[in-house]
Parts: structure tokens; sequence; C-alpha cells
């Protein structure tokens, strides 16, 4: 795929530098790629594209700082190169670009050892970003947001609300918030035999109770059809935890994470509602965004399953 | 009725043809995995037409959720729900069942 877009003279004159090679690559839903080769270095642009951006997700300029904080914050993370305003009418930003593998089918096959206390090692790192260096992130009430997300999908899913119900039956005390990632796990990780390199995709990072990020790498959707290996595929949750208490001093037992394990499953079955909407309305015609409403029915299983063990 | 081929045949024709030519011929990466996935949505739409399985009825389904949405649970209502879901994965992804065994 060989195409230099009209905004590539923008994009020369606010890097300062002759941009040698620029390729997009696949799979963006609310933002684009690319691959550019520019003085000698290798960066990836990210822009945003037209549509409706998702409500949770951050303006590409609101993600560049939050990537600054996680390098402040020492959170391995492909270094922020600049904030590039907009390009042909969308922003955008430069950033490193990065090596590896990021496929969670592929990482769960063979995963690095320590991959699980490393987790909690970036997890520990980004929960401890001051939330009054990134004053634009917001909190919400989570259980209140998919019951509204689900009310908008016009498709009656019983089961979801089931879901929804028994979490607005069974909330636990809430923790201090802290800045979360918002969408932590295998598939948004750069990984090599080193083990974790990179973490990715912080368009849904937030302001939460800490548990929704630490819990999120458990869904059972993320463990790529490993099951057993209940941290992603990759290991047990035992390490994960205890890395994590001694990190931030945080105690979490492995059954607190209940409530946030059926809560995850009902964010990704109420989200591939909202996907597969993308391709019905018209938004984005795509096969990959129409199978989607039917792998609903997944998530719609592990929480009842969740919650009969519960 | 229409002729032959019938939607069956016709979602069995073109399952063949992404599996024997547009897979094998796949290089890119993304084009493999897009061409499986098309694969699997063909698969969804024929064990659906194959499928004899009776489900609750689109009103049934609208007035459990919105009872649910109420707090009006009661029991049975999981019982119910599970094997509603089971029925819809029988058809969309019967290998996931499997994992609960």
């Amino acid at each position: 795929m060989v195409e230099t877009p009209g905004w590539a003279g923008e994009l020369e004159a606010r890097l300062g530098r002759r941009v040698e090679s620029m390729h997009l690559v696949p799979g963006g839903a609310s933002k684009e790629a690319w691959a550019v080769e520019a003085g000698g270095d290798r960066l990836m642009v990210r822009r945003a594209l037209g549509g409706v951006i998702h409500e949770a997700t951050l303006p590409l300029e609101d993600e560049f700082r939050v990537l600054e904080a996680a390098v402040e914050a020492g959170v391995k993370v492909p270094r922020p190169i600049a904030y590039l305003g907009e390009l042909g009418g969308r922003e955008a930003f430069a950033m490193e670009l990065v090596d590896g593998e990021t496929i969670g089918r592929r990482i769960v096959r063979d995963p690095p050892p320590g991959l699980e206390t490393q987790l909690a090692d970036e997890l520990a790192k980004i929960h401890a970003i001051p939330p009054q260096r990134l004053p634009f992130l917001r909190s919400a009430d989570v259980v209140e947001r998919f019951e509204r997300e689900l009310g908008s999908v016009g498709e009656p899913h019983p089961a979801l609300e089931y879901g929804l119900w028994w979490l607005r039956e069974h909330r636990p005390a809430p923790l201090p918030e802290v800045v979360s990632h918002g969408d932590f796990r295998l598939g948004n990780i750069v990984v090599s035999d080193r083990g974790l390199e990179y973490v990715l995709d912080w368009e849904f990072a937030h302001l939460s109770d800490p548990r929704e990020d630490v819990a999120w790498p458990i869904v059972r959707a993320w463990r790529f059809g490993v099951d057993d290996r209940r941290l992603g595929g990759v290991g047990e949750v035992a390490p994960y935890l205890e890395r994590y208490e001694e990190l931030t001093g945080r105690s979490i037992a492995e059954a607190d994470l209940d409530w946030w394990e059926v809560l995850g499953n009902v964010k990704w079955g109420v989200g591939c509602l909202t996907q597969c909407r993308r391709h019905l309305t018209g938004q984005d015609r795509s096969v990959e965004y129409a199978v989607l409403g039917r792998m609903a029915a997944e998530m719609e299983y592990e929480l009842l399953d969740l919650i009969e063990r519960a | 009725m229409p002729d032959r081929p019938s939607a069956l045949e016709l979602i069995e024709a073109v399952t063949e043809f992404l599996s024997t030519e547009v897979l094998p011929a796949a290089t890119d990466h993304r084009q493999r995995f897009r061409t499986l996935v098309a694969l699997n949505a063909l698969g969804i739409a024929y064990r659906e037409l194959m499928s004899n399985e009776t489900s609750l009825s689109d009103e049934q389904l609208a007035e459990l959720a919105r009872r649910i949405r109420a707090g009006d649970v009661r029991d049975g209502d999981h019982t119910l729900l599970k094997d509603h879901v089971a029925a819809k994965l029988r058809i969309s992804n019967p290998g996931y069942l499997e994992r609960y065994e």
C-alpha cells in the first residue's frame, strides 16, 4: 500500500524534516495510523478520521498528553514526538514506531516468562500518574454508562440487562480513583522474547477505580482461547496481584475482581453490539464489525456463568 | 420456491470459493484475517438457516429486557437466559459452549 496523502507537505512542515516514505497501516476504526520514515527516523502518525467518535475516547491532543505523562511516570510507551495539530483538517500526533508482537492469539501460544508481573509493573506506574497532571480526564459511573449504551443499541439483550442488574445489586465499596489506561489487555501491549515492551492505545484513558484496569485483562475474551490461564491467557492472577500490591500498597484479593470481571464482560458485550452498529448504520461498512453483533452472546454466556459461580 | 441453488447451497458455494481460492491466495495478514472473518460469517448464516432452535420471540425478549432493567428479576430468569444464550451460541459459535464443559 503506497499512497501519499494531500497533507504530506503539512506533515513535513510540522515535523521540520523531509518525509522519505509513508504508508497507511490497516485497522484503525476512529483513527488512522501511518508508518512514516522522516529524517531517518521511523514514526507512527496517528490521525483522526471522520464520523462519530466513541463517546469515551480522548481527542488526539489529550491522548498525546497522556502519552507524555506516561513517559514521565516511567511507563513503557512509544516515545511521543509531537502533537501536529490538524493535517488535512484532522488532528494528528507523531510517536516512535515500535516493533514487536501485539496479536493476542500469538502471544498466548508462547508467552515470555514474567509477563504476569510485568503487566503489574506497568499498571502500577500508570496508576501512580498524578490525576492533576491530566485535568481533562473524566470519570463516570460505569454501570450507568453501559446501561445507556445498551439502551442505544435498539435490540433487546436481557442477558446483558441481567448482568447490569447484578452489578447494581452487588456494588463493591469504591476505592479512590486513579488515572486508568482504560483498555489494558493483551492486544494493546507489545511483547518480545524479553517480555513486555510497550503499552499502546491510550485513547480510553480516564479516571476510575483501579480495579477496573486490574480486572480487564482477566476477562475471558482477552485470554485468546487459553481459558485456564486466567490472566490474559498468559499466567496466573496471584503473582500479578501480589506485585501490584507490592508496588501500590493496594491489596486486592482475587475474589475482589469478580464484580469487575462481570463488568468487563458487560462492557465488551455492549462494545460488540455498538461496534456492529457502525456497520449496520453504514458508518463503517465492514464484515469484521458485522460479525461482532453475533459475538456478544459469548460475553453474555460468560457473565451468566460468572454470576452463577459468584 | 426459487430455483436451485437454494440459499444454503449458495452459502456453500461462496464458502468453497473463499476457502479454496481467496484464502490460499491471501498473502497479506490483514486480507487473510478478513477472509477468515467472512467465512465465519457465512458459517453463522448457514447454521441459522439449518437450525430448528425455537427461541424466545422478539416481543418476549423485549419484555424480559424491560422487566430486568426495571429491577424485577424473578426465580428462573437466570436459567431461562442461559438457555436462550446457549441457543444463540449453537448458531453463532457452537465450539464456544464446549469450553464450559
